[in-house]
């Protein structure tokens, strides 16, 4: 069919003449297609980026892991299997570093050909001391490159098997970080789980493969032939990857038997050896011990005889001292006794002597009286001799003379007397005298004997003296062989015990040996592909989500798209109803007639659509990517162009805009010429409901008269203009929402949930009694408002899928809940932990879809699994938590409760103050790490600001979409009533009157449709973050009543614009030449 | 100094690269309360100089005076208000908001006018109290017409234009709607500017000006005008 140059000429000089027209058509198109194709694009896009990324790095199509490790016959297995291509074994355990007084666990990956890490910073590890870290190592342990790490590698591998004695896992064990790596095993945060420190693997780092000491493969990595033409992900991807898994499925048990068997045999061999070597060591033990003995009897021996001597020696000496000393001892006696005798001979003699001294003193006494009896007789001769002188008579004198003659001899019988009593008191004298002599002579005689005696006492005790010493330096030397002996004997004694013991322990590792090659356990294999990587698996997951959201919204828009160039063409066509009628009338037929319009409309959708998939292919992916980048880690996006959305895109809009086209230009052209040359009926004036309330209408102004009834009378403007406000205003309040989701999200775990300031891991090797005196401390401190001990582990808990979980176990169930907020979701009824089952949180739950009465199975750290019953569903928005109490743990898991982790609120601290209590706390023995809530909302809170951009992508189409639809509508409503308005105009209403009279109609649509759209964004809300909801945060569905606010703001912020748009326009409008042409 | 004055006036219009003249020099004047008739062919410029006497088109030079006032050096907002307040306007096509009843068509007009008549008057003056809320589609052409007619002449304005107000017309109908504008220019002692291609009615004008090539080619003052229903053609 020959198209008419003429009515082609026609079209273009239509879109010339009509361009605001086919610019809107355009820009719909633009919108329509730009966010269909660029949303769908979004999910290809991040598969296509991970799929090339993956391919780029050799990442492994199946992985075989198995509980006895692999080996290179396994490899050789693996390797024969039809589609494998390449088979690596690998290597890979957890290590603990230290650094900085923390405690960080890290997977220690080897470098090698298959999974290649994309090194991003520095060098490969190329010797055996090197090893390169991925980027959030540094940050977070503040090494640089070319710092040294000392990393301590698991003791016992996940695969079951026990290092050899004395052998290292790395042979290098301080390793020097030579790059910045990232790896394609691990493009998410997620880390995995390990039994060392918290349980939790913080990083990963590689090391040169040389460095790695260890018989067995923990993993063997498999490539498949030709899977490179299957984009990852993709079903007939997963089909390949399954078809080669059932494959290896079918040597799996071989293999595992001959592993298990060739263990065994190991085992078995290192037992005999051992045993052998066993008894030799016990034979030789055994001799020396015996050799030992006898010495030791020997020396008894000799120690006896010596005793012996020395005890004869000793009885001699005693005899002979004894003899000796009874000599002494009878001399002393003799002596004695001759000086007792001595001294009662003196007492006697000193009578006697007394006795003579007092005949003396008679004696005395008498010679005294005989003197003065003299002096008498000398004083009467005297006196008689005077008398006679004086006597005169003879007689007298006679008298006198004879008297004197009778003094005379009296006086001589004293003098007589006299003489007699003096020599017998010369002979008491003498006597005495003599007496006295005897006495001292016999005196000196046993002083002389007692002196003697003393001599020999002397001598005698000195003889003593040696002899003993002697005996006691020889029983001293004896004493010391026998004490040397004695200790000889505990020695033997101890050795003994210490080779019975080893015996015993040697005995006991034969039979654990045994034992453990009775336990080992059958190989088991575990065969798995990418989907069971968690980075992957939840970036595949994401991009569903993606996906799902990717078909909301362009449906919006491509409704909005046909409803507007409904309007539009409708609109076109009726004004050119006469050209119509007259080209009709001139024998064109249908087709080349509606020819004109549908190129009209085709090429404005083609351009638009063109236009739209290229910007929308660059941008939205972009700004998509830029959200998961935060979760994600891959070197390159790839933006690319996609022709299956591009042409369903395109084919969409197509159908929508030129169905409609087709829609109305067939109505017209059924019509025979002269109807249609004849001015279309104008749409008749109606009354309308409104009119029949009388007291309602009565009341309106005239001018909001003319408003209601045209608001009535255009439907279909009515209808699209308030769908188009609606669409818009759901839009903003919509992404809004979700801010606000988002942001209620932290200050409700943080605020609301979780209490404690500070999470505080204690070292493992702790004992009960230094953690209770560091809680003591810690609680001392003015700063330290409440300390909770509980403990804490990572684990899985789930019905049919698994999710991570921490398992909280507190100290006290009471206590718990000064720190974590245990209540309904939906009353805000408190959770008490009780025996009778776990409190998991709400987000858990619907995850894995367990109520309340539920059995959920609960894997520890250790792996040990058990099924328990669910009691309780408590609010959480962060991660997942079991909760259970300590007595249901023990009684459940059997394992004996010590708490871990303290949980601590401070007095009101600011950051800085919270840092600098941290390090004085992480610098103590007791603690691992510390973990400052604010910190961690910090880092959640960066995350989450990615999602802003969700908003800002929302708000600018919402507000593109709003001007689309506002500013097309507003030109088909000039151009519907350019003659009302003329007239209204030539009648002499102001510029600012004729815009009230348009406008206050768009108005109270948009009004209108601003409220139906805070409800449809309401639901709106509702459904995006359903789709887009992220594992391990739930968001609460709320919408802030500032946000209603905004949503609305903004939408009148852009009808305000499209209406400023309108002024000018109904500005500009001609009078006269509207007037003039026909209705 | 006549009421309204036309004093060469000129308009062009500039159509791509070719300048038409659509008033070339045109002099005119009409005195208050006159019913002037225009007559002549199509494109001599008689709507052109109404257009611009209406304050819906500028001149390109000259000056256009109505009752001392110089239309032609108006700015915007005076021109509509000079629209507003003294121009009444019926047009060929009646230009009814059909959107609204006969009576609030003629009040669209009467709100935005400070001297306006009572509506209800108003169309009991132009025969239809009895249709007055009647919407547009629901009245003849002629009632049509009376409702432009009424809608015009409730704004009490000072000079009421009308441009070919019978050309859809049938005969008699015509001939009513020129009797009702006749009837109005006497009894409301307006001016009227009747603007025809149909010479036939001219002896009903106080003044016939007659156009040709874009200008007045002559203004005749007619002593005796007949009334409409004596015309006959």
């Amino acid at each position: 069919m020959k198209i008419k140059k003429a009515l082609l000429k026609d079209t273009f000089k239509e879109i010339k003449k009509s361009y605001k027209r086919f610019i809107s058509i355009l820009l719909m198109a633009l919108l329509g297609v730009g966010f269909f194709a660029g949303l769908r694009a979004s999910s290809p896009d991040m598969i296509d980026s991970i799929d090339i990324y993956y391919k780029n790095q050799n990442v492994y199509d199946i992985e075989v892991m198995s509980t006895l490790g692999l080996t290179n016959s396994d490899i050789e297995a693996l390797s024969n299997i039809e589609n494998v291509e390449n088979v690596y074994g690998t290597y890979s355990r957890d290590g603990l570093i230290k650094t900085n007084d923390k405690e960080i666990v890290s997977k220690i990956l080897c470098v090698d050909d298959v999974n290649k890490p994309v090194l991003v910073e520095g060098s490969m590890p190329e010797n055996i001391d090197e090893c390169v870290v991925e980027k959030d190592f540094l940050e977070g342990t503040g090494k640089k490159i070319g710092d040294s790490i000392d990393i301590e590698p698991e003791k016992t591998e996940q695969t079951g098997t026990t290092d050899e004695e004395g052998t290292e896992y790395l042979k290098n064990k301080t390793l020097k970080i030579v790059g910045v790596v990232e790896s394609p095993l691990y493009i998410s945060r997620e880390r995995g789980s390990t039994k060392l420190g918290t349980g939790v693997i913080d990083y990963y780092i590689y090391v040169n493969r040389e460095n790695i000491n260890s018989e067995v493969y923990t993993e063997i990595y498999i490539t498949l032939k030709n899977a490179e033409k299957y984009q990852t992900g993709s079903n007939k991807y997963e089909d390949y990857v399954e078809e080669t898994k059932e494959k290896i499925e079918e040597i799996k048990e071989e293999r595992e038997n001959a592993r298990y068997q060739e263990l065994i045999d190991e085992a078995n061999a290192e037992i005999a050896k051992a045993e052998e070597e066993f008894n030799t060591e016990k034979q030789k033990g055994e001799a020396e011990l015996q050799d030992a003995e006898n010495k030791i009897n020997e020396g008894k021996t000799q120690i006896e005889s010596g005793e012996a001597q020395i005890t004869s020696n000793e009885r001699t000496a005693n005899q002979k001292f004894e003899n000796a000393e009874s000599q002494i001892e009878s001399a002393k006696t003799e002596v004695a006794k001759n000086a007792l005798r001595l001294n009662n001979e003196k007492i006697e003699a000193e009578k006697g002597f007394e006795e003579a001294e007092n005949q003396k003193a008679g004696l005395q006494s008498t010679l005294e009286n005989i003197n003065n009896a003299i002096k008498i007789a000398d004083n009467s001769i005297a006196e008689k001799q005077a008398q006679l002188e004086t006597a005169d008579t003879e007689e007298e004198i006679n008298a006198i003379n004879q008297e004197i003659a009778k003094l005379q001899a009296t006086k001589q019988v004293y003098e007589t007397n006299k003489q007699s009593i003096e020599a017998g008191i010369t002979e008491i004298d003498n006597q005495i005298a003599s007496g006295r002599q005897e006495l001292q002579n016999a005196e000196a005689q046993i002083n002389s004997a007692r002196a003697e005696i003393q001599n020999q006492e002397a001598t005698l005790e000195r003889t003593k003296n040696n002899t003993y010493a002697q005996i006691a330096n020889a029983k001293k030397e004896l004493e010391a062989s026998k004490q040397e002996i004695e200790n000889a004997e505990v020695e033997l004694e101890n050795a003994r015990a210490e080779f019975n013991t080893k015996i015993q322990e040697a005995e006991g590792k034969l039979i654990d040996a045994r034992e453990k090659v009775s336990e080992i356990e059958k190989a088991k294999w575990y065969i798995l592909d990418r989907q069971q990587n968690a980075g992957y698996s939840s970036y595949i997951q994401d991009t569903e989500s993606i996906e799902n959201l990717s078909v909301v919204f362009p449906i919006v828009f491509f409704a909005i798209a046909a409803l507007v160039s409904l309007t539009s063409m409708t609109r076109m066509v009726e004004e050119e109803r006469q050209e119509i009628g007259t080209l009709k009338a001139l024998g064109y037929n249908k087709f080349h007639i509606m020819l004109k319009y549908l190129v009209y409309s085709s090429l404005a959708c083609i351009i638009g659509g063109i236009i739209g998939m290229n910007i929308g292919f660059q941008l939205l992916p972009r700004i998509i990517w830029d959200m998961y980048e935060m979760m994600y880690t891959l070197p390159e996006f790839i933006v690319s162009f996609n022709h299956q959305y591009s042409s369903i895109g395109l084919g969409l809009i197509y159908i929508c805009i030129v169905g409609a086209t087709l829609y109305t230009i067939l109505k017209e052209v059924k019509e025979t010429p002269a109807t249609l040359l004849r001015p279309k009926a104008p749409k008749y004036g109606k009354r309308v409901l409104l009119e029949r309330v009388t007291f309602i209408w009565k009341r309106l102004k005239f001018s909001h008269k003319v408003t209601v009834r045209n608001i009535f009378r255009y439907k279909k403007r009515f209808l699209m203009t308030i769908i188009g406000i609606m669409g818009c205003t759901s839009l903003i309040l919509a992404g809004f929402g979700i801010k606000d989701s988002i942001s209620s999200i932290l200050p409700n775990q943080y605020e609301d949930i979780c209490h404690y300031d500070m999470l505080v891991s204690l070292k493992t090797a702790l004992t009960t009694e230094q953690k209770d005196n560091y809680v003591e401390e810690l609680k001392q401190k003015e700063d330290i408002q409440e300390v909770v001990e509980t403990f804490m582990e990572s684990g899985t808990a789930g019905k049919d899928n698994r999710e991570t979980v921490q398992i909280v176990v507190p100290s006290d169930n009471k206590e718990i809940d000064k720190m974590i907020k245990l209540r309904d979701v939906k009353t805000k009824e408190p959770f008490t932990l009780s025996e009778e089952g776990i409190i998991i949180t709400d987000k858990l739950a619907e995850l894995i879809n367990a109520k309340v009465g539920d059995m959920v199975k609960v894997t520890t750290a250790d792996d040990v699994e058990k099924e328990i019953k669910v009691v309780g569903i408590t609010e959480n928005y962060i991660s997942h938590y079991v909760y259970m109490s300590k007595e249901l743990y023990q009684q459940v898991f059997g394992e004996t409760y010590s708490t871990n982790v303290l949980l601590i609120q401070d007095n009101n601290l600011n950051e800085e103050q919270e840092k600098a209590i941290m390090q004085e706390m992480v610098a103590k023995n007791e603690v691992s790490t510390v973990t400052l809530t604010t910190t961690t909302m910090k880092t959640l809170d960066d995350t989450m600001n990615s999602l802003n951009y969700v908003v800002v992508v929302l708000i600018i189409s919402a507000g593109l979409l709003a001007f689309v639809v506002l500013y097309n509508l507003s030109n088909i409503n000039i151009g519907e009533r350019i003659r009302e308005l003329a007239t209204i105009k030539v009648l002499g209403f102001y510029d600012r009157e004729v815009y009230d009279y348009v406008t206050r109609e768009t108005l109270i649509l948009t009004i209108i449709g601003i409220l139906l759209g805070l409800v449809g964004g309401y639901f709106l809300n509702f459904y995006i973050l359903g789709t887009c909801e992220i594992n391990i945060l739930r968001f609460e569905k709320v919408i802030y009543p500032i946000s209603y606010v905004y949503a609305a703001a903004i939408t009148i912020v852009f009808s305000i614009i499209v209406n400023i748009v309108t002024y000018f326009t109904l500005k500009k409008i001609d009078m006269i030449g509207s007037l003039k042409s026909v209705e | 100094m006549s009421y309204i004055e036309f004093k060469n006036v000129c308009k062009e219009y500039k159509m791509g690269e070719i300048i038409i003249k659509a008033l070339n020099n045109t002099n005119f004047s009409i005195e208050k309360g006159e019913l002037v008739v225009v007559v002549g062919p199509s494109g001599a410029g008689k709507t052109t100089a109404l257009n611009i006497l209406g304050g819906m088109d500028s001149v390109t030079s000259g000056d256009v005076i109505v009752d001392g006032k110089n239309v032609a050096k108006l700015k915007n907002k005076a021109l509509i208000k000079y629209r507003r307040e003294d121009i009444g306007f019926v047009f060929q096509f009646y230009n009814l908001v059909q959107n609204l009843t006969a009576i609030e068509n003629v009040e669209l007009a009467t709100q935005i006018c400070k001297d306006s008549l009572n509506p209800d008057e108003v169309m009991e003056k132009v025969g239809l109290a009895d249709r007055k809320k009647n919407f547009p589609s629901q009245l003849s052409g002629g009632e049509q017409q009376r409702v432009a007619i009424a809608r015009a002449i409730a704004k009490n304005p000072k000079l009421l234009l009308c441009d070919e107000p019978t050309g859809a017309l049938d005969y008699k109908t015509g001939k009513q709607i020129l009797k009702l504008l006749q009837d109005t220019a006497r009894k409301e002692k307006m001016t009227v500017i009747i603007i025809t291609h149909n010479a036939a009615i001219a002896p009903m004008a106080d003044k016939i000006i007659r156009f040709k090539n874009g200008t007045a080619e002559s203004i005749e003052s007619n002593q005796n005008p007949i009334p409409v229903e004596n015309i006959e053609w």
